[in-house]
């Protein structure tokens, strides 16, 4: 990388003077000025430059020979010329020779319609070949991994694929073999290609060599329509772009115009092959509605009427549940119902904000930030498996010098290559708060990212945490937050406790969900008891769950890659969701039905789009103060910072035993569970000790343990791992149905389980 | 207007009667058709029996109509329909749309779809309109007769 403040120079491009960054690349150089040289390898976001494709040959006056323009850096007085002769003649050589052992497939290749090598061969390429040769065969398709497909034929050997694994994720398994027109993509052991952004390589493959397995055949590019949307999996809010094709949504790939602030183009195979999900069998496609006849489909029209009934009768006493992922927007329009229902309770579904004040009112930071730091300290948490693309940021961040360390009780596919990782003990977050000091002494660019869950269990290191930050100079705080979408709604007040309270009070007759489930997430059974005291649910989800068989109204609404909507990420930054297909027929996005309640009570909002719905709330709410929804365009834009809020004093753990270490992995949660796609990626609930510990509880060797808590006790598949403390005990959280989250309170605040041996018959079932 | 106007008008008449008539007898006569005459469409199969069409949806992508939907799946060992690694597991042009201009032909890279000389295809519903790819790998059941004045005879306009 070169230094950006480096004066420019003026070199001239076919004749025409052009001023140029020194030091920038030959290709971005004639780029900025609209001269197309043709390119393959030349890929900026996977490092410096190779040359390895040659296909951006051009002549620069007073050197010898061509010159390949990804490679060589402006400089002064330079003259180029990429249309001579001589170029137009080592373009038509360079192609014809990429060419040679190629099979033409273009009509049964997934890439055909959008692939740059037919579009180089088109516009840059000899019309014909003079190899008449036989050209090298070799079986295809070869399944480097379930989802991605290598066609061995049609690789230009042009490294992306294997500089993403080296270089961007860092996981060394792609490599070639042999040499010459024998060179073939492989994995270094044989082994499938594994890993969490394995997909990011169909992206940047610029012929049909790697395609995705879930699209194969599915479609051709004039068949389909792109949206640029927003992924909905995790709080990174990775921008992606959704292919839609008979109205259903068949493939989501990175931007290909990334985000730079956000994702760079690199999205992590969760968010990639989540889509099946949203046609699983389970999906809400009709309303339902509970009435003398029994249980019964109704068209949306008549539930959202009758729900509007029962909101018209006087005196009934409501409340509303967020869950996930729940819109800015559909969290406004809760708002906005509840002051027409005597101010209404509203709550969402996730960890409590008490005590976290202190750490959201430091100043924050963008993840493309991370770019330029010098040091980078987690405090807790697990980004890779629960916001994943953060990994592939914090290994830019190492390999642009920053220096790396994870404090925190889990071990993290980041320890050792990337970052430091100093363990701390289970519950105990608060001991390590000297050796973060140490790590931030003397930076002046640190960035500081804070996992919510662990920290809001430990409000007295957040309290040290924050304060620590805010004495060190130049110092950012970025929140690892621990859903979709908390940091949105928090931005609209909508606090994480009070409807539990009031349903146990008796004090809600009505009591609307969205997208919420209670009864499988944490203080699941204390739930599962409050709604038994409520006369009327009514819920608006998107997938069959426990609340929707208990609901006398259920309502089908749209899931984020459907939907229009802004979403805020975890580093604060608005992001508008688009459609990606139309969802099911008798389903609406979750603030359309709440716009439609209005109506049937009387008193009409005002809001026809998602647009509208957040340019009012932006006038309203002062963390979107000067927002329009233009404003956010197709990258975003940030929100003010949070005001903060008072320290809280230090949480007990409820319980007894081994304090549990709670991670929720994106690979694992419902939406992963209902994709088919993911079948080979998915993580699924278990619990993991460290083999002392289990030795010394009497379970090591069993394939099962039970754990129990004083809010639930479940049976869990137990893995022993020498990485783990002995003080506590891993509590991986994956299908909801596994019920495990129940073990934990309803504010999600910090246990201890015990565990035990499961009983004979137990483990039979 | 005079008697001799009268006249000439039965001139025209009586001339015209003595002369051989352009119409047809349609149906039980069909006019007939030059050698590259675009109607109905065929799919084809190859010797083997595979078919030709790998489904790589270039006919859609040439019909400025819109009309044809491809949607394609893998051929497997157990089941293989076409000689590619794809086939097409949806084809289907929507008669009612199509103008006959024979992109389609020219857009196929293997020679899988021609437009065949049939021309009879009305129906009563406009579902039965939409040839499925069943309907398409038939002959067509309606032959025209060829133009007598084949060799030889005019190229439609359009087609060079
Ligand atoms: S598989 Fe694709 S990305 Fe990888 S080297 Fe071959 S052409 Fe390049
Ligand atoms: S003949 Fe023309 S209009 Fe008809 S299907 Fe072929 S391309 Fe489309
Ligand atoms: S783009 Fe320059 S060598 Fe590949």
């Amino acid at each position: 990388m070169s230094e950006p403040d480096e004066a420019p120079v003026i070199i001239t491009i076919n004749g025409q003077a052009v001023e140029a960054r020194k030091g920038a690349m030959l290709v971005d150089a004639a780029k900025a000025v609209g001269v197309e040289i043709p390119v393959f390898c030349y890929e900026p976001r996977l490092g410096k430059p190779i040359g390895a494709c040659r296909m951006c040959l051009v002549e620069v006056e007073g050197m010898r020979g061509l010159q390949t323009a990804c490679s060589t850096p402006v400089a002064r007085d330079m003259v180029v010329n990429t249309t001579s002769d001589q170029v137009k003649d080592a373009q038509n050589g360079v192609l014809e020779l990429l060419l040679a052992n190629h099979p033409l497939d273009c009509p049964v290749c997934d890439k055909g319609g959008e692939c740059p090598l037919q579009d180089r061969t088109f516009q840059f390429g000899p019309g014909e070949t003079r190899i008449l040769e036989p050209k090298n065969h070799f079986p295809k398709p070869l399944d480097l991994s379930p989802l991605v497909a290598l066609d061995r034929e049609r690789c230009i050997a042009c490294f992306r694929c294997v500089r993403f694994s080296e270089d961007v994720a860092e996981d060394g398994q792609l490599t070639f073999h042999e040499r010459g027109d024998s060179t073939e993509i492989a994995t270094f052991s044989g082994e499938p290609y594994e890993g969490r952004f394995t997909g990011n390589t169909i992206d940047l493959c610029p012929v049909g060599a790697l395609t995705s397995n879930p699209y194969r055949f599915v479609s051709r590019p004039w068949d389909i329509k792109n949206a640029p949307s927003i992924c909905a999996g995790c709080s990174v809010g990775c921008n992606l772009e959704i292919t839609e094709r008979d109205g259903e949504i068949k493939r989501v790939t990175g931007r290909p115009d990334p985000n730079m602030a956000v994702e760079e183009g690199w999205i992590c195979d969760r968010g990639r092959w989540a889509f099946p999900a949203l046609t699983a069998g389970d999906r809400l496609v009709m309303p339902e509605i509970v009435d003398q006849v029994g249980r019964r489909h109704v068209r949306i029209e008549r539930a959202v009427g009758d729900a509007g009934a029962i909101l018209r009768r006087s005196g009934i006493r409501v409340a509303f549940l967020l869950g996930t992922p729940v819109t800015v927007e559909d969290g406004f329009l809760a708002l906005e119902l509840s002051h027409l229902l005597d101010d209404a309770p509203v709550a969402r579904l996730g960890v409590s904000d008490d005590g976290l004040g202190p750490l959201r009112a430091l100043p924050g930071a963008q993840m493309h930030d991370m770019d330029g730091a010098d040091v980078i300290v987690m405090v807790g948490g697990d980004p890779s498996s629960q916001q994943p693309v953060t990994e592939l940021r914090l290994r830019k961040a190492r390999r642009n010098g920053a220096r790396v360390a994870m404090v925190g009780p889990r071990p993290t596919a980041l320890d050792g290559n990337t970052a430091e990782a100093l363990r701390t003990v289970p519950g105990r977050l608060g001991d390590a708060m000297d050796v973060v000091a140490e790590r931030l002494l003397g930076s002046s660019r640190a960035i500081v990212l804070w996992d919510e869950c662990d920290l809001a269990a430990e409000p007295v290191a957040a309290d040290a945490l924050a304060r620590l930050v805010a004495s060190t100079p130049g110092a950012r705080a970025i929140e690892l937050a621990a859903d979709v979408s908390g940091p949105g709604l928090r931005a609209l007040g909508i606090p994480a406790t009070g409807v539990l309270e009031q349903i146990e009070a008796g004090e809600v007759d009505v009591l609307i969900t969205v997208k919420a489930d209670p009864t499988t997430g944490p203080g699941g059974t204390r739930w599962a008891a409050a709604l038994n005291q409520v006369p009327t649910v009514i819920a608006l989800s998107t997938h069959r769950s426990p609340i929707v068989d208990l609901a006398a109204i259920a309502i089908p609404v749209l899931y984020g890659l459907e939907e229009a909507g802004t979403l805020v990420s975890m580093a604060g930054r608005a992001q508008r969701l688009r459609p990606g297909a139309i969802g099911p027929e008798g389903a609406a996005a979750a603030w359309e039905v709440l716009v439609g309640l209005s109506h049937r009570m009387g008193q009409p909002l005002p809001d026809r789009t998602a647009a509208q719905a957040f340019d009012r709330m932006a006038k309203r709410f002062p963390a979107f103060s000067g927002l329009t929804c233009t404003d956010l365009g197709l990258l975003g834009a940030p929100i003010a910072a949070g005001t903060g809020g008072p320290a809280a004093p230090a949480r007990r753990a409820e319980g007894e035993g081994l304090a549990l270490v709670v991670s929720t992995p994106v690979f694992g949660d419902a939406t992963a569970h209902r994709s088919d796609a993911l079948d080979c990626v998915r993580e699924e609930t278990h619990l993991g000790l460290c083999p002392a510990e289990a030795d010394r509880l009497g379970v090591s060797g069993s394939t099962h343990v039970r754990v129990t808590t004083p809010f639930a006790s479940v049976l869990l598949p137990l893995v022993e791992d020498h990485r783990l403390h002995e003080a506590g005990a891993y509590l991986v959280l994956g299908d909801p149905a596994s019920m495990a989250a129940t073990l934990l309170p309803a504010d999600r605040g910090p246990v201890c389980a015990v565990i035990s041996a499961p009983v004979a018959q137990e483990v039979g079932a | 207007m005079g008697r001799l106007d009268a006249l000439k008008g039965f001139g025209v008449t009586f001339r015209t009667l003595l002369t051989k008539p352009v119409t047809i007898g349609y149906p039980e006569h069909k006019t007939p058709v030059y050698p590259r005459f675009r109607g109905r469409h065929r799919l084809w199969l190859h010797d083997d029996g595979l078919e030709k069409c790998v489904g790589c949806s270039l006919c859609a992508a040439a019909c400025p109509a819109d009309c044809i939907r491809v949607v394609a799946e893998e051929n497997t060992p157990e089941h293989r329909v076409s000689a590619g690694e794809r086939y097409a597991r949806i084809y289907e042009i929507n008669m009612a749309r199509c103008i006959f201009c024979g992109y389609c032909e020219i857009a196929c890279p293997f020679d899988a779809i021609t437009l065949e000389h049939s021309y009879e295809l009305s129906e009563y519903t406009r579902e039965a309109l939409i040839y499925t790819k069943d309907v398409l790998l038939e002959p067509a059941p309606k032959q025209p007769p060829l133009h007598p004045n084949v060799p030889g005879g005019p190229i439609p306009p359009g087609e060079a």
